[in-house]
């Protein structure tokens, strides 16, 4: 019983860090539409911006994680500009591709900054165990569990009960309704960009000390979020949160129960099976080119 | 002088590829082999994503079904390679089949996520069935394929026989994609309601280019096997799946030279550059991105463009 505690909050912890990745991917391609194949890459660079800011810069912890998001913020305004205006009015193909070809560059940048070997980003409770049940839980764990609630929290708020969230939604749903009534369609899409590069600059912060901060992390972050994202819904922020500790818990749980060697092709198996079945997801969205 | 651009694509092929197998050096050749295998494995690709618009991330994995069926059968069965080849392209089309079904009811970004879904599933298999594919070791000892005594073994021969069948593949290509069989992919892809009120059917037409790119994918993967003679997980996954679409995009999508065009540059691109060190990948993506965005139709599109350019100056000058 105290392996399983261990292992369901560990589970709940990376799948909070997948989530955290698919709400980005999910808020971009609500606002904007596109789907953004660099969303691991953005990851990664949140994991090397605490590297950057905590191990190289020195900064002590508050500054350092504020410093580190501010440097994503400042890149999703950069991506906005630089990527996402010139392919705007492109078919969905180039987009898709387009982005890819982004994740390459970020992550051959990550390279020749920073080396292809790891780095080890140390969580500000290293070493921090807590007893649940018998079970030996890391605190980092259970901080990146009650950190991720909190921003779930914070996010809803956002949408919901601010007129800059109300806007951003108005925009996902009609750019040309938005705009009628006034609203700077532009700036709430850049927001909305850099809204995503902060979430994912926290889930690689959260990251960082879960696994060792690696230049090559952000394809197997990018894969886990896109299993996530199908199987909870696309377009949808509860599917996003449901299929990311779906996938952080059948990759743990599946590890150590089933097979270690076949833990991930799990979740991509139920993607899959999700994609040929139920294209909309558990939360569904109500958009054509499902088939 | 239309119904003999088949013809003309192989003869171009041959004698471009003839030629330069006589004037270069071994190390070249190997990278031209690599060309020429890859361009195999683009030609079909561009019946599914050039013609038929189907956006797979996974065309990796066909290639490496091609392969690993060919490796498996030649060595722990003791097959002739030449005997495992269409027997390994027949079990990949088959598969194709078989998944396209329900796979390709979905479209744009959907269909991406499931192809490379599906590529990196298949890498996982393999990587773990261990007792079938001998796991990240690979399998190792492929035998070479030979016509009697003559054996295909060194990079000189192996690039003559890559080139005859790179040419039948071509002419076959161009010939299909002129046919009505390429005309109603064409028309899936840029409107399928339009398509289906001529009366294609249109679950059939994306079928048969899925099935098409995975057979020229399998053949593309067993000469890769019967080439290096040794096939490890790490040669189909989904980054090369990455690299087809970009040799396609480059070449010119939608286009069987653009498929070989873009094939052969993206195999020596590295080499010309390797002055960028660790650099390449970042020069890479950033050429996608710029061709993405100021020449969507690739290099052949620009040939046309300044093709046309030239004939109207013609034009101004004798009026």
């Amino acid at each position: 019983m105290a392996d399983f505690i261990q292992l369901f909050i560990n589970g709940l912890a990376l799948g909070s860090v997948y989530a955290l990745a698919a709400i980005g991917f999910v808020i971009v391609y609500s606002a904007t539409g596109v789907v953004n194949f660099a969303a691991g890459q953005f990851v990664m660079f949140g994991t090397f911006a605490g590297v950057a800011m905590l191990a190289n810069a020195g900064l002590p912890w508050p500054v350092g994680y504020a410093a580190a998001l501010l440097a994503m913020a400042a890149f999703g305004a950069l991506f906005f500009i630089v990527v996402y205006l010139p392919l705007r009015t492109s078919p969905v193909v180039t987009v898709i591709i387009g982005t890819v070809a982004v994740g390459i560059v970020m992550q051959n940048a990550a390279l020749l900054g920073f080396g292809s070997w790891p780095f080890r980003l140390v969580s500000p409770l290293e070493g921090i165990t807590i007893d649940i049940g018998g079970a030996a839980i890391s605190a980092h764990a259970a901080m990146v569990v009650v950190v991720t609630g909190l921003l779930v929290g914070l996010i809803w708020l956002l949408f919901y009960r601010t007129a800059l969230g109300i806007g951003m939604r108005a925009v996902a749903q009609d750019v040309e309704a938005a705009r009628l009534m006034g609203l700077n369609v532009n700036r709430l899409l850049a927001l909305s960009w850099m809204l995503a590069a902060v979430l994912a600059g926290i889930a690689g912060l959260l990251l960082g000390p879960m696994w060792f901060a690696d230049v090559n992390m952000g394809d197997p972050i990018a894969l886990k979020a896109f299993a996530a994202t199908i199987i909870g819904g696309f377009g949808s922020l509860p599917g996003a949160i449901a299929g990311g500790l779906f996938v952080g818990l059948t990759e743990l749980l599946g590890a150590s129960y089933l097979s270690s060697a076949y833990k991930d092709l799990i979740a991509f198996a139920v993607m899959i099976l999700f994609l040929l079945v139920r294209p909309q997801g558990v939360f569904g969205e109500r958009i054509q080119d499902r088939g | 002088m239309r119904r003999y651009h088949s013809l003309l694509a192989a003869v171009a092929i041959l004698a471009l590829g003839g030629l330069l197998s006589l004037v270069l050096a071994d190390y070249r050749l190997r990278l031209l082999n690599v060309s020429v295998i890859s361009a195999i494995a683009v030609i079909g690709f561009n019946f599914a994503f050039g013609l038929a618009g189907l956006i797979s991330l996974g065309h990796a994995a066909f290639v490496g079904l091609g392969a690993y069926t060919l490796a498996i059968l030649s060595t722990a069965f003791g097959w002739s390679p030449w005997l495992a080849i269409p027997v390994a392209i027949l079990v990949t089309t088959l598969f194709a089949g078989l998944i396209g079904y329900p796979l390709l009811r979905l479209r744009g970004h959907y269909l991406a996520l499931a192809t490379l879904g599906l590529n990196v599933s298949f890498t996982i298999v393999v990587t773990n069935w261990i007792s079938l594919t001998g796991g990240t070791n690979g399998i190792s000892g492929i035998p070479e394929l030979r016509l009697g005594a003559f054996a295909f073994n060194d990079e000189r021969r192996f690039l003559w026989l890559g080139l005859v069948l790179l040419a039948l593949c071509a002419a076959f290509a161009v010939t299909l994609q002129r046919s009505r069989y390429g005309r109603a992919m064409m028309a899936v892809r840029d409107d399928e309601t339009a398509a289906r009120m001529t009366g294609i059917d249109v679950t059939r037409v994306k079928i048969t280019a899925l099935c098409l790119s995975a057979a020229f994918a399998a053949l593309s993967g067993t000469l890769f096997a019967t080439h290096v003679r040794f096939v490890a997980p790490e040669d189909f996954n989904y980054a090369h799946s990455i690299i087809y679409l970009a040799m396609l995009i480059v070449g010119g999508e939608g286009a069987v030279a653009g498929a070989v065009i873009g094939a052969a540059l993206l195999t020596f691109l590295p080499e010309w550059l390797r002055f960028l060190g660790d650099a390449y990948l970042a020069f890479f993506g950033l050429m996608l991105l710029a061709i993405l965005i100021f020449l969507p139709t690739g290099l052949v599109g620009l040939a046309a463009q300044l093709r046309r350019l030239g004939g109207h100056r013609e034009a101004e000058t004798t009026s």
